[in-house]
């Protein structure tokens, strides 16, 4: 078996309570544990409030444990964010653009790739035009296009498999799941257990900011349900 | 890595300038129009009605208010950028400094057009070019050093403190009155003065009304203490975000 490409070891993360002098810390991440190999996929189950978001941004290298300990090899994690950094007043290219390098792309790549986004995104002529006369739905689908440029070596997804209208919500999913299935590290964090089912190889489930369970898919899945009290609904 | 850094500062920088152009219906013409719009005032109070202003006192006062509104703008705007950008901050793991100084960069930008403006109008009013210009970039470079390192210390304290930002405006109001911007520090009484000439602002402002109201070359020494002491400010300033950027994730939007 490979060498992990991520390892937390009893990973704790801490928030100010409020904004105030002295206030208290509350502590979103209390011990969590997981190690992530090359090409695993990954799912992360736990109800509302139990850190999977926080855990994302800490894989992400956004937050530093303040506890326990993370190993992680020369690899890029990225953060899949809609619209990461979109500006208003400019362009749906000068955003692409813009988003791009943020997402950790070079200008000439992300250059090069405009016209695929352009055509992804169904603007058309809008492209060229600044963001603040689009509709909501424009600029999610700007936002999806741009970030199914990035390429990471382990990416990370945080409930946003699908956006826009019907149609494309078909293909903007339809587009990650290839993602997925192409032999990337990935970590997703969704409450839509088929989707997790489907996607994933792998569980790891949390509870409070503490990792319950880490393991197969069907087995964690099966110990998930049994402490929620609901009959698994896998076939 | 750098040189995708490089290129994010770049880009982000244009995006700066371009979306500012864009924010209003005059846009570009505010760059001029601002500055130009408060030089009148003072001109108004200080000359026309106090008559304190003295034969230069145009040229002087145009000279002081572009060199101190670009300091401002570097304190304020690369001092906010962090605190402004915290959506981002939460979202995506980006070199922390890279805010702030793209501000910087930009405000920097827009100093230089309008520099260019204020010496065709000086060349016109009878000031002509002359070879102390050489010192120019050398003046500016510790300015913008020196504004720099001040705008970083303020960046790095107001993601977690903002209530900071209102009592930012007014020392920088205060500073603007103690650094001679607006009136010469000879009117000052003695012992204040040379109190308030030990303000690099004040040397730094000298230096280039020297330069280019007179052809004078600056104080070398002056501005070689002022630049140990901006560098200091800098090294400061950069320390405190790089030590306290762990923290800026963390903070509510």
């Amino acid at each position: 078996m490979s060498e992990p490409l991520i390892e937390l070891e009893h990973v704790g993360i801490a928030f100010s309570a409020q904004r105030r002098v002295g206030s208290g810390k509350f502590w979103a991440l209390e011990d969590v544990s997981l190690s992530l190999r090359r090409g695993e996929r990954l799912g992360v189950i736990g109800r509302n409030g139990a850190g999977k978001s926080t855990l994302l941004r800490v894989l992400a290298g956004i937050l530093r444990p303040d506890r326990g300990s993370m190993r992680r090899g020369a690899v890029s994690c990225q953060l899949l964010s809609l619209a990461l950094g979109f500006t208003p007043h400019l362009t749906g290219r000068d955003n692409a653009i813009l988003s791009g390098l943020m997402i950790g792309l070079r200008h000439r790549d992300i250059v090069a790739r405009l016209p695929a986004i352009r055509e992804f995104s169904e603007l058309g002529d809008f492209f060229d035009q600044p963001i603040a006369s689009y509709s909501s739905g424009m600029v999610m689908r700007l936002g999806f296009s741009v970030a199914m440029q990035a390429e990471p070596d382990v990416l990370l997804i945080d409930e946003v498999l699908a956006v826009g209208d019907a149609e494309f919500q078909e293909k903007s999913g339809a587009a990650l799941r290839e993602r997925m299935r192409h032999g990337h590290t990935v970590v997703l964090v969704s409450h839509d257990e088929k989707q997790v089912a489907a996607l994933c190889d792998r569980l790891l489930w949390i509870e409070h900011g503490r990792s319950v369970l880490e393991g197969d898919r069907d087995s964690v899945f099966e110990a998930y349900h049994r402490e929620l009290h609901v009959a698994a609904p896998l076939s | 890595m750098r040189l995708h850094v490089l290129e994010l500062i770049r880009f982000s920088t244009y995006a700066e300038l371009r979306a500012e152009r864009s924010r209003s219906y005059l846009g570009l013409i505010w760059w001029v129009a601002e500055p130009a719009m408060m030089m009148a005032a003072f001109w108004l109070v200080f000359a026309v009605i106090l008559k304190t202003g003295g034969p230069d006192y145009l040229p002087f006062l145009l000279i002081g208010l572009t060199v101190w509104q670009w300091m401002k703008s570097c304190i304020t705007h690369g001092g906010y950028a962090i605190w402004t950008n915290l959506g981002l901050i939460r979202q995506a793991r980006l070199p922390i400094l890279v805010f702030p100084f793209v501000q910087m960069l930009a405000d920097t930008i827009k100093f230089l057009y309008i520099f260019g403006l204020l010496l065709v109008i000086l060349w016109v009013a009878g000031y002509p070019p002359h070879a102390a210009y050489i010192a120019l970039p050398i003046v500016f470079a510790v300015t913008l050093l020196f504004a720099a390192g001040a705008g970083f210390l303020v960046a790095a304290v107001v993601p977690l403190i903002p209530d900071l930002r209102f009592v930012i405006e007014q020392v920088l109001t205060v500073v603007m009155f103690l650094s001679g911007v607006v009136f010469a520090l000879d009117q000052v009484p003695s012992p204040l003065r040379e109190v308030i000439a030990l303000n690099p602002v004040a040397t730094l402002l000298d230096a280039t009304r020297g330069i280019l109201m007179r052809g004078d070359w600056p104080n070398w020494l002056a501005l070689l203490k002022v630049s140990l002491i901006s560098a200091l400010v800098c090294a400061i300033g950069i320390g405190c975000v790089l030590r306290l950027s762990p923290r800026y994730p963390k903070l509510a939007v």
